[in-house]
């Protein structure tokens, strides 16, 4: 969950386009090192002052040389260290992927997907058309990271560690690594447009990436609880509409070379002689990145926008789609035993209105699955909640985020697959009594691996155990949700710590009829001593 | 010109098919004897059934995963025979193997080193994943209207053969470096032919009982009959 975090915050600041950026220096210092570096180690330089010409004439076949090697074999110009890369290895990364790089460390048992075995030689993520990543493959992973998973961005260490880390975990695999890497040859670029994109869709339908991403690209296809990687571990296909998580990378490149040359020891197969003209390969990348929002800007105040009239209970019409949404982040619970550390929801997208009577809460969640319950199949109705306070003032001290505590209880407005939206009491994850008497009411629709859920309750609490939400002031609010078909229930969930929660200021038709009335007011008042002046002055 | 052409071509066409037909038998030519084999298993077959949940048009609504197939009078299907240790040059023909209603037909598909035509008879989406070690190991996407593609197998192995989308569809790919091999049929009998003459060690391999071997003599011109039982 840590990695998890961290990884979150640096993608947040990295922004867009990281690779660019943090490569384009990394190649230069190769090539500086070797250009310096090169004379020394022979002792060239040293044993007689050469002449000028010769040694300019040296340094620019050295340079040239250099370039050269950086230019035809950007991996090899960079020559880490596998001895010193052991050091470090054994230091941050044996603990996942094992002493002996066979994917076996302490911590892999918890991990999902779980870390790679070095010893196969069998990497995701690559830019060859062979079948072995570059060296600068490698350095990316181990820089950026790879987003959804547990792997986290190793910019901390020095970037000579990092290609000395290079080196030591191709001599896990060195059969493998005998062979040249030849560059994989994307076909021509072809920028996103109305027809790109609407070729893009057809190519998609057409190679059926629908049978493991779903039709929407939600990971929801019906291949995914059948897809197993090259070790047997179950693995579930890639969101495509949430590109922050791409393993490799969301930029155009990255997604055009995955579907091009397909993902190792993953079903994830080559695409590029597989899709009618190699430029689909693009128009299916721009489709891909039109699937979901390209990149993710997590809120912490989720605001309550004020309405008059009735609110729809459909989470489906249109007055939802006017409202922004928004999106906090979810975390396994690792507080208590069962813990979720890998859990299915990781994001719930928050759009909430109220009246002068009611509030209502629109949430949105990807799960692939709509489960029903089935205690033999290890499959658990599938249910989200909101968590206040039951008292909501303006200095409310907060309960215990994790549902409370014996001391401090909270209030759950949630809703449970197959039973509805109901609410509840909660002094701990395990001590949960529903309320009686409730008037929250809502409803859920499931389509291509996304739930929609509005629940709906009186602005006003009719006992002591229900909050009273007021406009301006600030409602503390947590979120807890469980994918039942991931096998979650109890206290395998995902949840939130507390968040803030506001309702907009009533905006009444006082401000369009005060402001007229006191201009005109102000009006008549100058008039009258326009007037009463003009009277006086004519005596 | 054209006519001329033409009439090239028939006479091409009548006389390489003359030569197809009054082709001397192989047998008697190359000295060779052939090898009759008969694998059987004295076990039940192993199927297993999965319902299936999506392209059930192509696929029927039950996946049959037949781990060991046994006929009549025990025969086994679907095991390699060949000749251990045997040379030979590959027989340049194009072995074949089709994705058909969600099954590789055939099942074990045997060939010499080179070239293996890969089909997709379904009308959907299969991918051909191919586990393997001496050889590199494939992952290509065969959308529907990709209705063919060839494969290269250079090394001698015999490689697992999947799809990612129909997790149920499994074959086999038996690469040997010699021609002389055989796939079992329903009843459990392969034959191969024009085998040198001299002692042999004929192989069996299942996917599933794994390997047996028995010794046979081969004489020139005449046929070996051998049977071997398959254990656990």
């Amino acid at each position: 969950m840590l990695a998890r975090v961290r990884h979150r915050g640096a993608r947040g600041a990295g922004g867009g386009e990281p690779s660019s950026t943090t490569l384009a220096p990394t190649r230069a210092t190769g090539s500086c090192r070797l250009a310096s570096g090169d004379p020394d180690s022979t002792g060239l330089g040293r044993a007689r002052p050469p002449r000028r010409p010769a040694r300019r004439f040296a340094l620019g076949a050295v340079l040239g040389l250099a370039f050269l090697l950086a230019a035809t074999t950007p991996a090899g110009a960079q020559g880490g260290d596998a001895a010193a890369g052991k050091g470090v290895y054994q230091k941050k990364c044996a603990l996942c992927h094992g002493e002996k790089g066979d994917g076996k460390g302490p911590a892999a048992d918890l991990l999902v997907p779980k870390p790679r075995d070095f010893t196969t030689g069998i990497y995701k993520i690559r830019t060859t058309a062979t079948k072995v990543p570059t060296d600068q493959d490698l350095f990316k992973i181990i820089t950026e990271g790879m987003p959804g998973t547990s792997m986290p961005p190793w910019a901390v260490l020095p970037e000579k560690e990092r290609w000395n880390l290079v080196a030591y975990l191709k001599t896990f695999a060195p059969e493998k690594f005998k062979e040249a890497p030849k560059k994989l040859e994307l076909p021509k670029d072809v920028a996103s447009s109305p027809e790109s994109l609407k070729r893009g869709k057809e190519m998609f339908e057409a190679i059926e990436c629908n049978k493991c991403h779903g039709a929407d690209g939600r990971a929801d296809g019906p291949s995914r609880p059948e897809l197993k990687d090259e070790w047997g571990h179950p693995i579930a296909p890639a969101n495509l509409t949430k590109a922050w998580t791409f393993r490799g990378g969301a930029t155009r490149v990255d997604i055009a070379t995955r579907l091009a040359n397909g993902m190792l020891g993953t079903p994830m197969p080559t695409f590029i002689d597989s899709v009618e003209k190699p430029e689909d390969i693009w128009h299916l990348t721009n489709y891909i990145l039109s699937l979901g929002p390209g990149a993710v800007k997590y809120a912490t105040l989720v605001t309550v926008t004020a309405a008059s009239g009735a609110i729809p209970d459909d989470p489906n019409a249109e007055v939802w789609k006017t409202i922004a949404p928004s999106h906090i982040p979810l975390m396994g619970q690792v507080i208590v035993d069962p813990r979720n550390f890998n859990p299915s929801i990781d994001m719930v997208s928050v759009r909430a209105v109220y009246n002068d009577q009611e509030i209502a809460f629109h949430l949105t969640w990807d799960d692939p699955t709509q489960s029903v319950e089935d205690a033999v199949k290890k499959m658990y109705a599938d249910a989200i909640s909101l968590q206040f306070p039951p008292k909501i003032t303006a200095d409310t001290e907060r309960p215990y985020f994790f549902m409370g505590d014996g001391s401090d209880a909270v209030y759950l407005l949630r809703w449970v697959g197959g039973t509805g939206v109901g609410e509840a009491a909660a002094n701990g994850p395990t001590k949960i009594a529903p309320i009686a008497g409730g008037e929250a009411t809502g409803k859920a629709v499931w389509a291509n691996g996304q739930y929609r859920v509005v629940m709906k309750r009186p602005l006003a609490g009719k006992d002591a155990a229900r909050p009273t939400f007021q406009p301006a002031v600030f409602a503390p609010v947590a979120f807890q949700a469980w994918d039942g078909g991931a096998g979650e229930t109890g206290t395998k969930m995902s949840l939130t710590s507390w968040y803030y929660l506001r309702l907009e200021e009533p905006q009444t038709n006082r401000r369009f009829v005060l402001p007229p009335i006191v201009a005109i007011l102000t009006l008549a008042a100058m008039l009258l001593v326009v007037r009463v002046a003009s009277r006086t002055g004519a005596r | 010109m054209r006519k001329a052409f033409g009439l090239f071509m028939t006479l091409t066409l009548v006389a390489g098919t003359a030569l197809f037909l009054a082709r001397p038998a192989p047998v008697g030519a190359q000295g060779g004897g052939t090898i009759e084999a008969t694998v059987t298993y004295a076990g039940a077959p192993v199927v297993e059934k999965l319902k299936v949940n999506k392209d059930t048009e192509k696929c029927s609504t039950e996946a049959l995963i037949e781990k060991v197939v046994v006929g009549a009078g025990k025969g086994l299907a679907n095991a390699v025979v060949s000749v251990a240790g045997a040379k030979g040059t590959p027989t340049g023909r194009k072995a074949s193997i089709d994705q058909k209603g969600c099954k590789f037909v055939p099942h074990v598909v045997a060939m010499t080193t080179g070239e293996l035509e890969i089909k997709n008879s379904d009308d959907i989406l299969h991918n051909v994943h191919t586990y393997s070690t001496a050889n590199p190991s494939i992952n290509k996407a065969q959308p529907k209207f990709k209705k063919t593609m060839t494969e290269k197998f250079e090394k001698p192995e015999i490689i697992k053969l999947t799809c990612d989308v129909h997790s149920w569809m499994l074959g086999w790919i038996a690469v040997m470096p010699h021609p002389f091999f055989g796939v079992t049929d329903g009843v459990g009998a392969a034959k191969i032919e024009n085998v040198p003459p001299g002692k042999h060690t004929v192989e069996v391999w299942h996917e599933t009982l794994g390997k047996a071997t028995k010794e046979v003599e081969v004489k020139a011109g005449q046929t070996t009959k051998v049977a071997i039982e398959m254990k656990k």
